[in-house]
């Protein structure tokens, strides 16, 4: 069973209103390199990587990434967000294989 | 497995964990070839830096933002696979005037302008993280955007280390 | 012929119990005819094609050079260390100091700034695990000396950790004369520091990974929490680790791993968690978890976190184990390869731990180590549990590895295991 597109996030608790937090998320996805051959010719291939994340909370986006393959293999990201309520933070990984995966954790108030 | 479980961690800032498992994979119609790894008009292209510079920022100026950017990266990193970079800038985030982007550079890589990172205001602080691929010792530098289209940049120097017994 | 008279049956019966008991008591040893459970590529086979060509069977990327022709962990390989050398310098060739400089440099060789440092900005990174050797020249040491020195140092230095590269084979005798050449041109005083990093007595130290078991920082954590449900899962015999061990790995396993690697009774011989599982989960469930699959890693993982937090409690007291704990011991001081280097030699403070060798800080394993093990690896994006790390060793050190579940390396593995003795597990880790 593959674990691509297994996503972690990680939220602070004792939030209070207006504190500015840290997020960080992981998800496990190969970020397929550049390969060349013997004569060190690029491979053309279509490369399985993710090119963009994006991150919300209540629903307003906060910070999005454009991707290359110069991030690393299960990657990590951080990010801060302005907590003014309880609530979810989503955030969305899509991939040059039309793969798109989501997942939610909630910032919860002290 | 969804729902907060409180975690040890080293960092004591961080308490709960908010461990979500993913939706799955949901096909978005036909996988489309990326395209020469240039899906995005500012990033995914083999190139050297000057002209990936060039072709993202024209001739713009840049403002040395040693003062305000700080740019937090392994002087040495063990390999070149996973190496943590943060960019944190001491501006405000109000809508009249924020960070809009921030680029994290990598001089020396095939594909050196690595990630673009773009923030709204409700980010509350223009802090970014990410963990990069470098593939050899180089310069990385980040360039941050403000909301009035001033370019700020700070660099730092990354040793890698390669494994093995000489590496 | 007519059948023995009953008595001597019976002394025989005897005999072979009485043989069959005292093969249980005493130490267990690995039998030539052993099987492996590993993976293909975790089986150390060499394999011989019709023009007699030997290539070795391996992990994807790694070396499929057959390194047979040296010493290797094997118990039943009885070949003494190389012997020393004495050499003598050929005559007529002409030492070329950039020729020399270039070979001191070879990463196909040494190369020799994995140990020492010279001066260079493109000298990166050198180790410090032999003397810094940026004014060697200035000692005036004879060609000749330098040259034995290269050829096998154990002549004038009988427990030195340099390797004899000349009497290996390394380095070609032209060779060694250019390296002579390039060394007696390192006078000193050197060129000033510009960066201290390059500079291995006074470079900073790795900072580490950060936090092992943040699922958002160490991916074998989501690996090992998306592998919870193998507990659950039926194997082929229509059973379950969890019919037999109730509840969730992490009650049901708790304290199990703070006693591993152990003398198992039923198999004869010490097994690490990895070991026992290739073998128990088939012979319970009928599910194969043949040693370094991502299934018998899940499952290691699965029964070493459930005794996170928990001392280390190997027995290290039993006749049995203290004579396997010593077998383990006498591998560590092994030398072994193409390089004739023992696992003391870098990983103990006396010689290379504590100290660069090129880029990497050797680690002590002194201070116990086999804790936070299985773990991630940055470099190879993925988990490797002990064995796979001693199986590594060998293919830069030129020896043949043996099986991931040999048990020399279950031995050793155990010796190692007793630095950790008191010490939290804490699994998986997250390294270089």
């Amino acid at each position: 069973m593959s674990d691509i597109g297994k996503i972690r996030i990680r939220v602070p608790s004792n939030v209070k209103a207006g504190d500015v937090v840290r997020v960080r998320c992981l998800v496990i996805h190969p970020m397929e390199i550049v390969q060349r051959d013997a004569q060190g010719k690029i491979i053309d291939r279509n490369y399985n990587y993710i090119t963009r994340v994006t991150a919300t909370y209540l629903g307003k986006p906060v910070v999005a990434f454009d991707l290359t393959q110069s991030v690393s293999e299960n990657p990590a990201f951080s990010f801060a967000l302005k907590a003014t309520a309880p609530g979810p933070v989503k955030v969305t990984f899509v991939d040059t294989h039309g793969g798109k995966y989501e997942a939610t954790a909630d910032i919860a108030f002290a | 497995m969804a729902g907060a479980m409180t975690r040890r961690s080293a960092l004591g800032t961080f308490g709960a964990v908010g461990a979500a498992l993913a939706t799955g994979t949901l096909s978005i119609g036909t996988p489309a070839r990326a395209q020469a790894q240039g899906q995005s008009q500012a990033l995914g292209l083999q190139e050297s830096v000057q002209d990936g510079l060039k072709r993202v920022f024209g001739g713009r100026p840049m403002k040395d933002g040693a003062a305000l950017i700080k740019l937090d990266i392994p002087p040495i990193a063990e390999n070149g696979a996973v190496v943590p970079v943060s960019v944190e800038v001491n501006a405000p985030m109000t809508p009249a005037s924020h960070v809009k982007s921030i680029w994290i550079v990598a001089d020396k890589n095939r594909i050196p302008i690595i990630a673009k990172a773009t923030l709204t205001p409700e980010a509350g602080q223009a802090f970014v993280g990410a963990n990069v691929r470098l593939g050899e010792t180089t310069d990385v530098r980040a360039i941050v955007e403000q909301s009035d289209g001033t370019l700020l940049t700070a660099k730092r120097e990354v040793k890698v280390t390669v494994g093995g017994c000489g590496g | 012929m007519r059948s023995l008279p009953r008595l001597r049956w019976a002394a025989l019966a005897l005999l072979v119990t009485g043989c069959a008991l005292a093969a249980r008591e005493s130490t267990p040893v690995a039998s030539p005819g052993r099987t492996s459970r590993a993976i293909a590529e975790a089986r150390g086979d060499v394999r011989v094609s019709p023009d007699g060509k030997r290539t070795a069977v391996r992990y994807a990327g790694w070396t499929t050079r057959d390194f047979g022709a040296f010493r290797s962990y094997a118990y039943d390989d009885v070949r003494p260390e190389p012997p020393v050398q004495k050499a003598v310098m050929p005559v007529g060739v002409v030492g070329d100091p950039k020729k020399g400089r270039a070979l001191f440099l070879d990463r196909q060789k040494g190369p020799c700034s994995g140990c020492h440092l010279v001066p260079g900005d493109d000298v990166w990174p050198a180790g410090s695990v032999g003397p810094d050797l940026s004014t060697l020249a200035d000692r005036t040491l004879p060609d000749a000396y330098l040259y034995q020195q290269l050829w096998d140092p154990r002549v004038t230095f009988p427990v030195t950790v340099m390797p004899p590269w000349g009497a290996q084979g390394v380095f070609t005798p032209e060779e060694i004369v250019h390296l002579v050449a390039y060394l007696q041109t390192l006078h000193g005083p050197p060129p000033p520091e510009k960066d201290a990093d390059r500079n291995p007595f006074t470079r900073r130290k790795p900072t580490g990974f950060g936090d092992n078991l943040d699922p958002t920082n160490n991916p074998a954590v989501v690996r090992a929490e998306e592998a919870q449900a193998l507990w659950s899962a039926r194997g082929p015999k229509g059973k379950a680790c969890a019919d037999c061990h109730a509840g969730r790995p992490q009650t049901a396993m708790r304290g199990v791993a703070t006693r591993y690697p152990r003398v198992v009774a039923e198999y004869g011989r010490v097994m690490s968690l990895e070991d026992f599982l290739s073998v128990h989960a088939e012979a319970t469930t009928g599910r194969a978890l043949p040693s370094e699959s991502a299934a018998n890693l899940d499952a290691t993982l699965l029964v070493k976190m459930a005794s996170n937090g928990l001392p280390v409690a190997v027995d290290t007291t039993s006749p049995a184990a203290r004579a396997a704990i010593e077998r383990g011991r006498a591998s560590f001081y092994r030398r072994v390869g193409e390089r004739n280097h023992a696992c003391a030699d870098c990983h103990t403070p006396d010689h290379g731990a504590n100290k660069f060798l090129g880029g990497r800080f050797l680690g002590d394993v002194t201070g116990g180590l086999t804790r936070h093990f299985p773990t991630w690896r940055t470099s190879q994006n993925d988990v490797w549990d002990m064995r796979k790390r001693m199986q590594w060793c060998m293919t830069p050190l030129g020896a043949n590895m043996l099986a991931a579940d040999a048990v020399e390396y279950a031995e050793l593995e155990l010796y190692l295991t007793t630095f950790d003795v008191g010490k939290p597990i804490n699994a998986p880790g997250i390294r270089h």
